[in-house]
This record gives C-alpha cells, sequence and structure tokens, in this order.
C-alpha cells in the first residue's frame, strides 16, 4: 500500500465528478516524470520484497483461532519503539518518512535459521519497517534496506524475514502471533474477530465481515465504500466448493442469509449474487484481506524495466501455481488453490454496462477485467515483441493516449497507461485537488496504484533518486521464511538469467490469461499444464563472426518469423522448472539456467549451498517431490479427526491448523516430520 | 616436422545458449559444444593452410581469428575473472609464455587492459572433499611456484587485480603459501554438494583470508581426443599422421557487478598441430 494521505475524502457521487480531473493530473505527473527520468541509465539492481502477516488471535480454552484487530496498537507499538525507529525501522506511516539512519542500539540481533545458519545482524542493519494495510488484522513488513544482488544480501534475506517476525511478534500481545497464509480460513464466517463484531456495517455492507475488520483510516473504509457504489451492488466473489464425500450435492452456500433486509443491497443474493456449487463472498475484505508475497526491482534503465516486465508476465500465473497456498475459504474447502480470484473478484468496481450485463448508456467502455487482473498487454520496446502477442481486446483511452504520444511518449507505453486509465480514481481526498500537481505523483499514484495487474510498472517516485522498477505480483506469501525467501531468491535470480542469457519468453498475452485460469485449479502445479514458449533462446548465430552477434549485420536482419502458433505449447510446470524430458521441445529449464547462471559468476561456497537449497525447494514444488503449502493444509485438514468429509473447516481444525502454521513459521517444525513434506529434509 | 600453433576461439556463448545449453549444462561439454557451435555458425574460412605448412609464424586460428568484442559499459562497472587452465600435455617450461600469451588474447579480445581476478588451474590438482588423500609430500611445490610466479608478476604490473588457484586442499595450501609474494584470494573447488567442504579447510581459508569459491568445470577440461574429433569432424583439419596437443585454455567472463548481469562468457584455447 502506498502512503497514506489524510484528508477529506469524497464520496462516490462527487469522486465521480472529480475523475476526468484527477486523470488529467495524474497523466500531467505522468509525464513530468517521464520527461525527468526517462534518461536514467546504469541504475544498480536494487530490490524488496513485501510480506503481508495475519495478525491471529489464540482463544488457547476454548481452543479457537480468530484474526486480531490489534493492527493499530501492534503499529503504534511497533512506532513507538525507539531503538527500532532510530535503527531505521518503525512505521514510516506513523514515524514520518525522514528517519535519519543511526546505527541500532540494539546490541545484534541472533537469528538462526531453518537450516540452522546462524546470521548476526551487525548493529549497522536498517531494521525492518512495517506498514498498515487494508485488512485490520494485517501487517506488511519491508526489510530496512533495499538488497543488493550481491551474495551477503541475498544470504541475508531468510534471516531478515525471520527478524520481521519475531520483531512483529514482540510488540503483539502474549495470545497474538503474525502467521503468513494467504487467506484466513474462517474469514468471514460466525465468529472470528478478536473482538467479535456483527457484520452490519454501512460501507462493506456485507453479510459476513463487519466494517470494524476495514483499517479505520479513512481511504480504506471509503475504498470498500466508493467500489461497491461505482459497481453499483456489493461484489459478488464466488469459488467452486471442494465437493468431498459428505458435501450435500447441489452444494447451496448454507451461510449466506437470504432474508436480511438492512440494506439494498441485501437484495444481491435474492437477485442470484451467489452461484450453486460455489462459496460466496461479498465484501472487499474478503480479497484485501489477503496476504501476497511481492518482489520488486530497480532496472538499470527504463529499457531494461520495460523489458523485464514483460518477460517476467508470462510466469506470472505459473509462480502462482508454483506458490498455490489458499485451499480454505469463508470456513470451506474448496475447489480452488490460489488467492487470485478471490482479490480479482474483491475489488471489482465495475457497472453492470462496464460488465457487458446492459447495454452501454452512462459508461464509456465495455471492459473485460477487474482492476485486480492478470496484465493486459506487453509494453516493451523490443524488437521481438510481435504484435501478435499483444492480442487482447484492449480497451485504451484514446484521448490520454494521444496526449502521451503529443508528448513524445512512444506507442506501446502510451497503450499501457492509457489502458491503466481507462479506470476511475476510487478514493479522492478533497484537499489534493486545491494544490498544485506539479513535482508529485499522487493523482498519477492513485489510478496506478488501484490498477492491481500482476506486474507493475513503477516509474520513479519525483524528486528522488529510486530508478524505474518493475513488481512481481502473482505469488501467494507461504508458510514459513525459508519459502518466502526460496521464492523471492528464485525470482531474482532468474531476472539476471533472463538478461545475461537474452531469454525471450513472450506469448500471446491471451495465453497468459488462460494460464491464470489454469493456474487456479486445485493442484494446478502438478496436473495442469501451462502454456510456455519453446525455445526462449536468442537465435543461433547464423555465419556471423564471433560474439558480434549482438550488433552484427546478419543477426538484425529479419528472418522469416515462424508462425507465432508454432513457438508456444502445453508444458508442465515440471518441465518449465526442471526440463523437459524426452519430448521433441527440447528445453533446458529455468533452475538448471539459474544453476549454468551461477557456474558462471564467482560464488563463494558457503552461498552456493544455501542457494542450492532454496532452488532445490522450487525444483522439488515443481516436480511434486515437495506439496504446495495448498496441498499440504489440504492434508491436514483431510487427516484431522473432527474433519467430516464435508468440505467445512471447523473451529477446532482451524484452531489446530494455525497452531500448526504458526509452528512452522516460527520453527519450521509440524511434529512427526510433517513439515519434510512441505520443506524438504534440511540440513 | 615443426608443430603449428593452433588458437581456438567460442566466441561470446552467452549469446549462443540455444546451442551450447540445449540439455542440461556440464561444464565438461560446454567448451566442446560451444567450440563445434562456434565453428559451424562461422563463414566457411578459407581451406585450411593447404599442407598446414609450419613456415608461417602466425598461428591457425580456429574458426577464424577473433573479432575483439569490447565491453558495452565502462570498464569499471564489469568484473572481468578469467580462468586459465594449464593443461597436461604442456610442459611447465611453456607456462610463463602460455600464461602471458592467454592473458594478452584475452585482454584483446574484450578490449581491456586489467583482469580482476585471475584463477590458476594447474594439471594433476584434484580437489579432494577428504583433504588428505592426493596430496603426496613430493610434489612439486617448484614447479607449482614457477607458474604462480609469472602471476605475480602480471599482478605487479597491474595487469592482474587479484590471483586465485583451484583445487587446493588445506596441505597444497600450506605448503604453497609461505613460498608466494602476492598471496591468492582465491580458492576455486568444485564440490558437487557443497555442504561436504572439509571445515579445516574453510578454517584455514577463513584465516588467511583466502576466498573459498566454487566452479563447475571438470578435471579435463579440453581432453586430447576429443579435441582431435572436433578438429577432424569441424574443420576437416587433420590427417592420420597429425596429432593435437592442447596447451592451454582461458575461461573469460565479464559480469557487470552491480547488476549480475554476465555480458560475456567464452573460452580461448591453444593447441599444438605436431
Amino acid at each position: 500500500m502506498g502512503l497514506l494521505a489524510l484528508g477529506t475524502p469524497l464520496v462516490w457521487d462527487e469522486a465521480k465528478k472529480r475523475a476526468d480531473q484527477v486523470r488529467q493530473l495524474g497523466i500531467q505527473q505522468l509525464l513530468e516524470i517521464w520527461n525527468s527520468y526517462r534518461g536514467n541509465e546504469r541504475d544498480i539492481l536494487l530490490w524488496g520484497d513485501e510480506i503481508e502477516y495475519l495478525v491471529i488471535s489464540y482463544d488457547d480454552e476454548n481452543k479457537n483461532a480468530t484474526l486480531s484487530l490489534r493492527q493499530a496498537e501492534i503499529l503504534d507499538a511497533l512506532a513507538a519503539d525507539e531503538k527500532l525507529r532510530k535503527a531505521g525501522g518503525g512505521v514510516p506511516e506513523i514515524n514520518g518518512t525522514t528517519v535519519e539512519f543511526v546505527p541500532s542500539p540494539y546490541e545484534c540481533y541472533l537469528v538462526i535459521g531453518l537450516n540452522g545458519m546462524l546470521t548476526v545482524y551487525r548493529k549497522s542493519d536498517p531494521l525492518p519497517t512495517f506498514h498498515p494495510e487494508f485488512g485490520r488484522f494485517m501487517l506488511e513488513a519491508t526489510p530496512g534496506a533495499p538488497f543488493s544482488l550481491s551474495w551477503k544480501d541475498l544470504l541475508s534475506v531468510e534471516p531478515n524475514m525471520k527478524l520481521r517476525r519475531t520483531i512483529a511478534k514482540k510488540h503483539m500481545a502474549p495470545h497474538e502471533t503474525p502467521i503468513t497464509l494467504p487467506a484466513f480460513p474462517r474469514m468471514g464466517r460466525d465468529i472470528f474477530t478478536t473482538p467479535h463484531y456483527p457484520a452490519t456495517g454501512s460501507k462493506s455492507r456485507s453479510q459476513f465481515i463487519p466494517d470494524e475488520c476495514i483499517n479505520p483510516h479513512i481511504r480504506f473504509p471509503t475504498l470498500a465504500a466508493n467500489i461497491r457504489s461505482r459497481r453499483g451492488s456489493k461484489v459478488a466473489i464466488n469459488m467452486p466448493v471442494f465437493y468431498d464425500v459428505n458435501t450435500p450435492r447441489p452444494f447451496l452456500d448454507p451461510t449466506i442469509d437470504y432474508d436480511r433486509h438492512l440494506f439494498p443491497e441485501d437484495d444481491d443474493v435474492r437477485n442470484g449474487a451467489a452461484k450453486e456449487g460455489h462459496v460466496y463472498m461479498d465484501a472487499m475484505g474478503f480479497g484485501m484481506g489477503s496476504c501476497c508475497l511481492q518482489i520488486t526491482f530497480q532496472a538499470k534503465n527504463i529499457g531494461e524495466a520495460r523489458r523485464l516486465y514483460d518477460q517476467l508476465c508470462p510466469l506470472g500465473p505459473i509462480m502462482l501455481a508454483l506458490s498455490a497456498n489458499t485451499p480454505i475459504l469463508k470456513g470451506f474447502l474448496v475447489d480452488t488453490d490460489v488467492r487470485w480470484n478471490v482479490i480479482s473478484g474483491a475489488v471489482d468496481d465495475r457497472t453492470e454496462e462496464e460488465r457487458g450485463l446492459k447495454p452501454l448508456k452512462n459508461n464509456r467502455w465495455k471492459i473485460p477485467k477487474s482492476r485486480y487482473d492478470s496484465v493486459s498487454t506487453y509494453l516493451a520496446d523490443d524488437p521481438r515483441l510481435r504484435d501478435e502477442y499483444n492480442d487482447l481486446d484492449l480497451v485504451i483511452d484514446e484521448d490520454i493516449k494521444k496526449r502521451l504520444i503529443d508528448n513524445g511518449m512512444d506507442e506501446r507505453l502510451s497503450t499501457h497507461f492509457a489502458h491503466l486509465f481507462i479506470r476511475d480514481p476510487i478514493v479522492i481526498f478533497q484537499e489534493t485537488l486545491d494544490e498544485p500537481a506539479e513535482g508529485k505523483a499522487d493523482h498519477f499514484e492513485n489510478l496506478q496504484s488501484t490498477n492491481w495487474q500482476h506486474m507493475r510498472f513503477k516509474p520513479p517516485p519525483p524528486g528522488g533518486n529510486i530508478g524505474w522498477r518493475v513488481e512481481f505480483r502473482s505469488m501467494e506469501i507461504q508458510l514459513t521464511d525459508f519459502e518466502n525467501a526460496a521464492f523471492a531468491i528464485f525470482t531474482v535470480l532468474l531476472t539476471r538469467v533472463i538478461l545475461s542469457y537474452d531469454l525471450n519468453l513472450y506469448i500471446p498475452i491471451s495465453k497468459v490469461d488462460d494460464n491464470m485460469t489454469r493456474a487456479h485449479i486445485r493442484n494446478a502445479v502438478l496436473d495442469q499444464k501451462f502454456w510456455f514458449r519453446k525455445n526462449l533462446f536468442p537465435p543461433p548465430r547464423m555465419g556471423s563472426r564471433a560474439g558480434s552477434a549482438r550488433t552484427s549485420p546478419a543477426s538484425t536482419r529479419p528472418v522469416t518469423p515462424i508462425a507465432v502458433e508454432e513457438e508456444y505449447g502445453l508444458f508442465t510446470i515440471d518441465e518449465i522448472m526442471n526440463g523437459t524430458k524426452d519430448r521433441e521441445c527440447e528445453f533446458i529449464g529455468l533452475i538448471p539456467l539459474i544453476e549454468s547462471y551461477l557456474d558462471t559468476v564467482n560464488v563463494d561456497v558457503i552461498t552456493r549451498c544455501e542457494l542450492a537449497g532454496y532452488l532445490q525447494l522450487i525444483s522439488k514444488r515443481a516436480s511434486g517431490e515437495l506439496k504446495t503449502g495448498a496441498s499440504w493444509i489440504r492434508d491436514f485438514v483431510g487427516n484431522h479427526p473432527e474433519y467430516n468429509k464435508d468440505s467445512q473447516v471447523g473451529d477446532r481444525v482451524n484452531y489446530d491448523l494455525m497452531k500448526m502454521v504458526e509452528r512452522l513459521g516460527s520453527e519450521g517444525i509440524a511434529g512427526d516430520g510433517k513439515e519434510q513434506e512441505l520443506l524438504g529434509r534440511r540440513g | 616436422m615443426a608443430s603449428i600453433q593452433c588458437i581456438l576461439n567460442t566466441g561470446n556463448i552467452m549469446t549462443a545458449a540455444s546451442e551450447v545449453l540445449r540439455s542440461p549444462p556440464k561444464s565438461s561439454t560446454e567448451l566442446i559444444t560451444s567450440l563445434r557451435s562456434h565453428i559451424r555458425s562461422s563463414p566457411p574460412s578459407p581451406p585450411p593452410s593447404p599442407s598446414l605448412s609450419s613456415t608461417t609464424k602466425s598461428p591457425l586460428y580456429i574458426p577464424l581469428p577473433p573479432t575483439p568484442e569490447p565491453l558495452a559499459e565502462e570498464r569499471s562497472e564489469y568484473d572481468v575473472t578469467v580462468k586459465l587452465f594449464h593443461l597436461s600435455s604442456a610442459p611447465t617450461a611453456s607456462h610463463e609464455t602460455h600464461t602471458r600469451d592467454a592473458v594478452k588474447r584475452v585482454l584483446e579480445n574484450l578490449g581491456i587492459e586489467t583482469i580482476d581476478l585471475l584463477i590458476l588451474s594447474l594439471p594433476g590438482i584434484n580437489f579432494d572433499a577428504d583433504d588428505f588423500a592426493n596430496e603426496d609430500s613430493t610434489e612439486d611445490v617448484e614447479a607449482w611456484l614457477a607458474t604462480y610466479q609469472t602471476l605475480e608478476e602480471l599482478h605487479q604490473d597491474g595487469v592482474i587485480s587479484r590471483l586465485g588457484i583451484s583445487e587446493f586442499g588445506t596441505t597444497r595450501l600450506e605448503k604453497l603459501l609461505p613460498r608466494t609474494t602476492i598471496k591468492p584470494s582465491v580458492n576455486q573447488i568444485n564440490v558437487r554438494d557443497c555442504c561436504v567442504v572439509p571445515k579445516p579447510l574453510i578454517l584455514f581459508a577463513k584465516q588467511e583470508g583466502i576466498e573459498l569459491l566454487t566452479h563447475n568445470d571438470c578435471t579435463d577440461i579440453l581432453p586430447q581426443e576429443t579435441l582431435q574429433n572436433v578438429l577432424v569432424d569441424e574443420f576437416a583439419l587433420l590427417g592420420e599422421e597429425r596429432k593435437v596437443m592442447p596447451q592451454w585454455v582461458a575461461k573469460y567472463t565479464a559480469v557487470i557487478r552491480s547488476r549480475g548481469v554476465v555480458e560475456n562468457k567464452g573460452y580461448i584455447a591453444m593447441a599444438e598441430i605436431h
């Protein structure tokens, strides 16, 4: 979440009238940034992750686990921690961002990794920072300073994540704990928060989630209310239930109250908002209360950022399936493994006209996707990007595109932003409209950061020395920091491989959409095949002399390209990660490519050993030798004596699961060696 | 019959990954595969000197004389590492000439004047995780030293910033170190499973300020027979009566330090044809 401005938010009817003004100011700010920073060169690789936590509150006497709504108090405690703040950590949103870096007064932290590796945090290492999130039961933590590519930094990722967990836990009440799980299993079910509030709030108007679950900062309730108002109904999220042997058929979500008459939106369910065979959810909190693992990279210049954006794009759905960790929603086992579509539905502010349910009258376009969805257009300035790859019927604001082009921006980048800017700003603070827009990015960010696509192309913030960045957003948060570090480091190394070997991962973007759908299916990681490019490598050197392939006329001469449909095929994730065997289409696999990269650069033995452990986790998840979090949790529920094979995950099962997840997160142990099915055998 | 010097090069194999990385990488095959690929992708060269006459002093280039591939960005952005393999068929007496020649060729190829790290690979020295075997006391420290001293000179001349050795266990290190003027700052070892690096070596290296780096090069990077086959298959070069004797291999990498991007990686090798 971006920085939280304070002010007077406009209700939707007012905001609607100012939407165009905000868009125009946003474009003005974008152009300003683009003109100032387009010439940036040679920015170094810096990267960082974001870890989001759910705060669990235990009632050990009654064996119940609920979400704690004490985010504000916990953040206050973190912000009030002088030591943390002085060490560069703390809560920027409360402390302000001008914390001057001073060495940590904490003597030093000893952090023992899951593998027994001991890391000593030196006094000078900046401590993590914590941020508020949409859910009042969530915390976000980022490293105190971005990581570089130095081996020392890569090896500090996992200890840093553990440190964040430790610090967060330290500022909670004894019965509270931070866990890393994308969605609370009993979110929106009976009594699921501490303290408990009835679900009667006027912001969400949800049957299931009280408004008190939303971060009380005025931005968040306004966001929820304005999305609902703009849409003209509550959001409607339907995820297919997992039919177990005792699950009633047909399955009609038994938790829905069809007789509530509190808000006009209570009609939604009477008008068929809930689908048979599905778990029905009706509020932003179901989605925006989910936790993700997001990685942001700084590129050397705008060109490299655009290239990485495109090349990582096809990996989004693959990494989503590989990191699957969301098998339970609203107390039901579901037939999907990931959170993505829940969030997508939770912030879908499109009107009926925009969704194509009614003919266009008041709206400008029919829009195929939610604001939170997969990327719809590639944007690199790359000769390998064939027009055929951008094969979605892209909705753009032609006027905005023209304005960008008239100001010198190229076709593809203009198209990208003209696509993002078809949306309305949801939350507008009155005060920001009265201030000069120059030198800031607030209006631009208003649109940019409420387009939650699976990649985000991030221009530099004005005035700073931060470069062009790309954010990889599809991955699910993992139960342990070992896994989170593994996924983060895998992604970072993969970007280096893409750049070093000049890989080409382009497939038509409609196939990325298709992969996104496939990634949702239960056990997609092993059971589904995904569209993937057959040959990632640059064309072989043809009669050109040594190494001049990059520049020689011979290699730039257009060769007759093969048909786009010939360029890609269906692969298992195992094949994509570990390579193909016995196939006419030979592919070495992404993990062996990373190994080959590591054999090329100078790596010390300790680092290599640690990295091997991370790569092995990814490799074995892909091959099925290790379980994803989703399938591990399914098995846990399935084997629980109180589970009745009816898809229902009750309080006691949930309590035991939360205890187990906590133990996994803090100690890497699940008892009876059960953790090995998830993490493998660790040194 | 006098011998002919034959200079082989692979070009930048990062841009030829489609050929080199078809199957899971084993660097035992990387040099050979990339050499074959480079030969095949090069335009037909003039027929190898008719009778391979040794009248001319200039070496025979395979596939062709390397075209320099200057680094794209400023020199200071890069870490340039060279690993120089002196092969078993090269006499120790030639090491000095070979070292200087190899270094010169890499510098020319990358259009640079200095190497950040040069790692020396000596024939017959293989790392053993047990750290005891294979290191008999009769080994010729003098021979290592003679070769190593050329590196020290190049260091003193400012051509090589840091020196490295490879496959040295503790016993060998203990023998070599006291005799060096410029201590190696790197020891590169091939460990399949990195977690079995012997503790004494880790401790000793730490104490001596030597970085232990990993590699995945095979012991015999350019076997005589394999090279002979390549030259026959790809170049129709050698007759029965000719024999090829590989002398040295220089593997070079140029990595953009702050971004971890490998811009150039390749091999230059020298063989004598007798």
